[in-house]
């Protein structure tokens, strides 16, 4: 961190430099931008001050391993007030003060280019700025969600702040983020010299007496709806399971009301709650901690690119044509093979629509460009030159098998081979290729487009070089991997199977599936399991658990199994037939009215807190079966394997951070309880007992 | 009970249409309470000397800002000719405030602290608009703990709970205009209503002027519903949801035509103990058996009614087929059915001249205009006892019960 004062210009620049590679907000930062102001304060002639980076990237907010640990409020409390207090100091000090964003802002950083009188940005692709804080449990603590309303008005700040939302530079003028885009480092320095040498006497609007919002004014009854149908809204979305959300939008409400000192003091208290929660510990352990050794791919095999250029694609569906966007898109090229010229068509259709819709901004010769490096072909020999072959053909073993034997044939020996399938063995895919240490899975969800997860499944043979020239090839995509062993279902197909069935199951026994699909959503869970069960199709699903029969030599009995199956003897195979737990001719659409006459069962006692407990703990055990069995090779692919994947309750942190929530001794009672009531599948495993047995956790109390 | 609470008179205006255009939009809201206290004035010989007799005014008025602010009810007093000596208070219990006014004046006398008080209300909705006041109700905190929703959700999923169907309320809302209709038409509301005058004596209105004595019921089938927009595209309906989980959809069912009309309207209430009677010659029309108030369920906000019934019984030492007539307040079609449906009341005995949907909803000084309805409606019949109850904000419900002496 230092001053560097220009005595010709009268201009003091304060680059911010912490040591390592970014600037983080801890006390170290606090003290160091308090030094260098005061510095540049003290300087004769001073007529204004440059707040830059000497980083990549302007400041990347608050250091979160402090606010992990910290369990005291009045802590949080006075290290915000103080950080308040310096950001206060900053923009009354007298002297105009431009903030010059050569890199990202995020979080704190943004919040520290807020308390500037302009902010001036290079307009370069890679910078973001923004409050993402929410998705971490905790609201802005240094004045973001008062420094913003009254920036760029109060529901714009709300529709930013609320989600967390980051906003591109490119994009940040027009949002009012930012006062002003720059192409060049040189530029954006006479643009803040500029500003400097015109506003001699800048205050920040919101300390001059005739301040007034941009939109709605606070206590005005446009106002009051406006935070009453934003509350609504989140509701809707939300299920209300985000209390940081919530908490966004009252520190709005009451800061807007008040002046900015006693509205930065309401946002400490919001701040300190947040902070100090459960819900926040549990969130920034996943989407901070284990999010970025999950991303960074940490004690995986290496390798530094994957050396593919050309990526076969097998099968023309849905999956085949998302691999193919995103491939393309990175770079590159693609064949995709299929046997019915239809099936191409269509693909080629879906694939043009999907670059015009992604790479919308892009000149059109990049987007010709992505379209030129894919070709659709009925040809196998076409696959001849790939580096990689994702096979993306239906569920079938046999058909799997052949069509790997028939391209087996005319690739080379080095050729990688990844099956895109969601549960059969790959050990037993392996059997038909010729290399089985060239052999992986790699499993897409769908949309590919929107889904940032890939499921890389390791049978035994597979070499340590497949898997990472693999995991480079999901890294070159832009996506995260979790990397699991083999076994019939890998593991986000096990804990997905668990939850839907076991809400078709509930529906069997009679519970009531309005109170069972409103249960998941207030537990966290990102779609309700019957309208999810509808899409993945009935019929479906009971042509896999068909395959898992065989695969496990035994007979699947369970009542939401025969449920489903009696459902598509009726005709009910779910939203793509019209009619599955759900009607679909009716908008919105509705549970089929019949269905509770359907299932003559009823339970003994039925609450919402059993039906959500119960389809909680389901899926947390499937999850500790899967870390028993070696099928999971880490806790943090647990987490963000179930959460990124199948869209498990982001708001719990994961399903075994939530077994930990609820308490191991309790989950084993509690699924002890099942067990006698339902049946032996639901007896906790025996890692769960001896881990309840030792008083112990899954993850470190924080 | 150390004396007895009794009602002596009871006054009301006219209602008119609660917008720019109604007959009393050009009234201010001090004058149209004026009105009222004047009438009850005159009537009972309260002018000179024995207005000194009056200890207090206690008004009803909801939304108390603008020129409903600061205590409308001491300024009222001071503009209707009342003796300077009689202190005034405003009162909010919302939609209860008028019959708040009642039972807290009821109060006073009952228990010895005052001889002689009135009570009543007023709210001028043409020139304050509603929810224009803001208030504590409307903190993001609410949706947080509660999931409150406004009123109309409210009346919705009443109706969606009760089973209530779009014709139920549809035809509770034309009843309550054929009644309403009748009423004027065989002077069930002479004795009560006043015109309002202008200063020159020049009349202003002197008849409710919202209903609508043509209404159909495909008419009013055919009216859009209020609440389904708001309820389901901009999320109030998963609000409530986080309390009625195993509500999948409320069906929006209220239309303008089968809720409460917003109306300008004033009303007053004169009520004191025995001996004041004698004193000023005046003869006690009823004593008040009951007046309570009761909290419940915030998001359902309108069920209130019936616990308040229950608990007013319970402390008159009464059970529902004593008392002959209920005046429950028509806020929505929904809440009076559903009073009916659970207190297993025949909808005969209840709102016997129509009510707030054809009529209007004047906030502040309904309660205080449906007892003085009540009383009048017992008279006509010869009927002995009644109960009067409404439904409010917050999740309230106020009633109380009265006996003809």
């Amino acid at each position: 961190m230092r001053c560097e004062f220009d005595s010709t210009t009268g201009i003091a620049t304060l680059v911010m430099q912490m040591d390592g590679r970014a600037n983080k907000i801890n006390p170290s930062f606090g003290e160091g931008l308090n030094r260098i102001l005061d510095e540049a304060l003290a300087t004769t002639g001073l007529k204004g001050i440059i707040l830059t980076s000497g980083h990549k990237d302007f400041c990347v907010g608050a250091d979160l391993d402090f606010i992990y640990k910290v369990r005291e409020p009045q802590a949080v409390y006075d290290v915000t007030r103080s950080l308040n207090a310096l950001f206060r100091k900053l923009e009354t000090c007298g002297k105009p003060v431009v903030c010059a964003l050569n890199g990202s802002a995020l979080g704190g950083g943004y919040e520290l280019a807020l308390s500037c009188h302009y902010r001036v940005a290079l307009d370069r692709a890679d910078i973001q700025l923004g409050l993402p804080e929410v998705s971490l449990g905790l609201i802005p603590g240094a004045g973001g969600t008062q420094r913003l309303p009254r920036l760029i008005g109060i529901q714009a700040a709300l529709m930013l702040v609320v989600e967390g939302k980051l906003v591109r530079a490119l994009n940040a003028q027009a949002n009012g983020l930012v006062d002003e885009l720059v192409s060049t480092e040189e530029a954006l320095r006479a643009s803040a010299v500029a500003f400097i040498t015109k506003t001699p006497n800048a205050k920040q609007p919101w300390d001059k007496s005739d301040f007034k919002y941009i939109g709605p004014q606070p206590e005005t009854n446009e106002c009051r709806q406006l935070f009453a149908v934003g509350g609504a809204m989140l509701t809707k979305k939300t299920a209300g399971v985000f209390p940081a959300a919530e908490a966004v939008i009252s520190a709005v409400y009451e800061g807007t009301q008040v002046g900015l000192d006693a509205a930065l003091q309401i946002e400490s208290r919001y701040f300190a709650a947040r902070a100090t929660s459960d819900n926040a510990k549990d969130m920034i352990r996943t989407f901070w901690f284990h999010k970025n050794a999950v991303e960074k791919q940490e004690g995986l095999p290496r390798a530094e690119n994957s050396g593919f250029t050309t990526i076969g694609l097998l099968g023309a569906g849905m999956m085949g044509a998302g691999i193919a966007v995103v491939s393309a898109q990175r770079g590159f090229k693609v064949v995709i093979k299929d046997i019915r010229q239809e099936a191409l068509d269509r693909c080629r259709a879906h694939f043009d629509e999907q670059v015009s819709k992604r790479a919308k901004h892009a000149p059109q010769a990049e987007r010709d460009a992505i379209s030129a490096r894919v070709t659709f072909t009925l040809d196998v020999v076409d696959l001849a030159p790939c580096d990689l072959i994702i096979e993306a053909v239906v569920e079938d073993i046999d058909l799997k098998h052949r069509v790997t034997r028939e391209v087996a044939a005319v690739v080379g020996k080095d050729t990688i081979w990844a099956s895109n399938t969601s549960a059969i063995p790959i050990t037993d895919l392996a059997t038909a290729w010729h290399t089985p240490a060239n052999f992986i899975g790699l499993h897409f969800f769908s949309p590919v487009e929107l889904m940032p997860l890939v499921e890389v499944i390791t049978p035994k043979a597979t070499s340590e070089v497949t898997l990472a020239r693999a995991l480079a090839y999901v890294r070159e995509i832009k996506k995260t991997a979790i990397v699991v062993n083999d076994g019939y279902g890998f593991y986000t197909t096990r804990v997905f199977s668990a939850y839907i069935m076991e809400a078709a199951q509930m529906v069997a026994q009679g519970h009531d599936p309005v109170l069972v699909e409103y249960a998941a959503r207030r537990a966290g869970m990102v779609v309700s399991p019957l309208k999810v069960f509808d899409e993945v199709s009935l019929s479906l699903a009971v042509h896999a658990v068909g395959s898992r029969e065989r695969w496990e030599g035994k007979k699947i009995d369970e009542p939401g199994l025969n449920l489903v199956k009696r459902l598509v003897e009726i005709g009910r195979a779910g939203k793509l037939a019209g009619k599955g737990f759900y009607d679909y001719e009716t908008k919105p659409r509705r549970l089929w009215s019949g269905l509770r006459a359907f299932v003559e069962a009823r339970p003994a006692a039925t609450s919402f807190e059993y039906i959500q407990s119960r389809m909680m703990l389901v899926q947390g055990l499937e999850a500790a079966k899967c870390l028993e069995e070696g099928i999971l090779r880490s806790k943090r692919d647990a987490e963000i394997g179930a959460i990124f994947g199948v869209g498990f309750a982001p708001n719990t942190g994961g399903p075994l951070a939530y077994l930990d929530r609820v308490g191991l001794k309790n989950v084993v009672s509690k699924l002890d309880a099942l067990a006698a009531e339902l049946g032996p599948r639901y007896a906790p495993n025996q890692l769960l007992r001896d881990m309840a047995a030792n008083g112990e956790r899954f993850f470190e109390a924080a | 009970m150390p004396d007895t609470a009794y009602i002596y008179d009871a006054v009301r205006t006219p209602r008119g249409r609660g917008k720019a255009g109604g007959s009393l939009y050009t009234v201010k809201a001090v004058d149209l309470l004026a009105v009222s206290l004047r009438a009850l004035v005159e009537r009972n010989n309260l002018g000179g000397e024995n207005g000194k007799l009056v200890e207090d005014v206690s008004i009803g008025c909801v939304t108390q800002v603008g020129e409903q602010g600061s205590c409308i009810a001491r300024t009222g007093v001071l503009l209707a000719d009342l003796d300077e000596s009689v202190p005034a208070v405003t009162l909010n219990r919302f939609c209860g405030s008028g019959l708040e006014a009642v039972n807290a004046s009821s109060a006073k006398v009952a228990s010895g602290f005052a001889d002689l008080t009135i009570a009543g209300g007023v709210e001028s909705m043409s020139r304050v608009a509603m929810g224009s006041d803001g208030g504590a109700l409307w903190d993001p905190t609410m949706e947080w703990k509660y999931g409150t929703v406004p009123q109309g959700i409210s009346a919705d999923l009443l109706a969606t709970l009760a089973g209530l169907t779009r014709n139920d309320v549809d035809a509770f809302a034309l009843r309550s205009q054929k009644r309403a209709a009748t009423a004027w038409e065989t002077g069930e509301f002479s004795r009560s209503v006043v015109p309002v005058k202008d200063f020159n004596g020049v009349t202003l209105l002197e008849r409710d002027e919202f209903l609508r004595p043509d209404t159909t019921l495909e008419g009013l089938n055919k009216l859009k519903a209020s609440f389904e927009q708001m309820g389901e595209q901009f999320g109030l309906d998963d609000l409530a949801r986080k309390r009625y989980p195993h509500v999948e959809t409320i069906r929006h069912i209220h239309t303008p035509g089968n809720s409460s009309g917003i109306v300008d309207g004033s009303a007053a209430v004169l009520i004191g103990n025995g001996p004041i009677g004698t004193k000023l010659g005046l003869k006690p029309r009823a004593r008040i058996r009951a007046a309570v108030s009761v909290g419940g369920e915030p998001v359902l906000m309108l069920a209130e009614p019936v616990a308040a019934a229950r608990k007013a019984l319970a402390k008159a030492g009464m059970v529902l087929s004593d008392i002959d007539l209920f005046e429950v307040n028509e806020a929505f079609a929904a809440v009076p059915l559903y009073f009916a449906q659970e207190l297993g009341l025949d909808l005969d005995r209840i709102n016997v001249n129509g009510g707030a949907i054809a009529l209007g909803h004047p906030l502040g000084a309904t309660g205080a205009m449906i007892l003085g309805t009540l009383l009048d409606a017992l008279e006509r019949r010869n009927l002995s006892t009644g109960l009067a109850t409404l439904c409010i904000g917050g999740g309230m419900g106020i009633a109380t019960i009265i006996e003809r002496v």
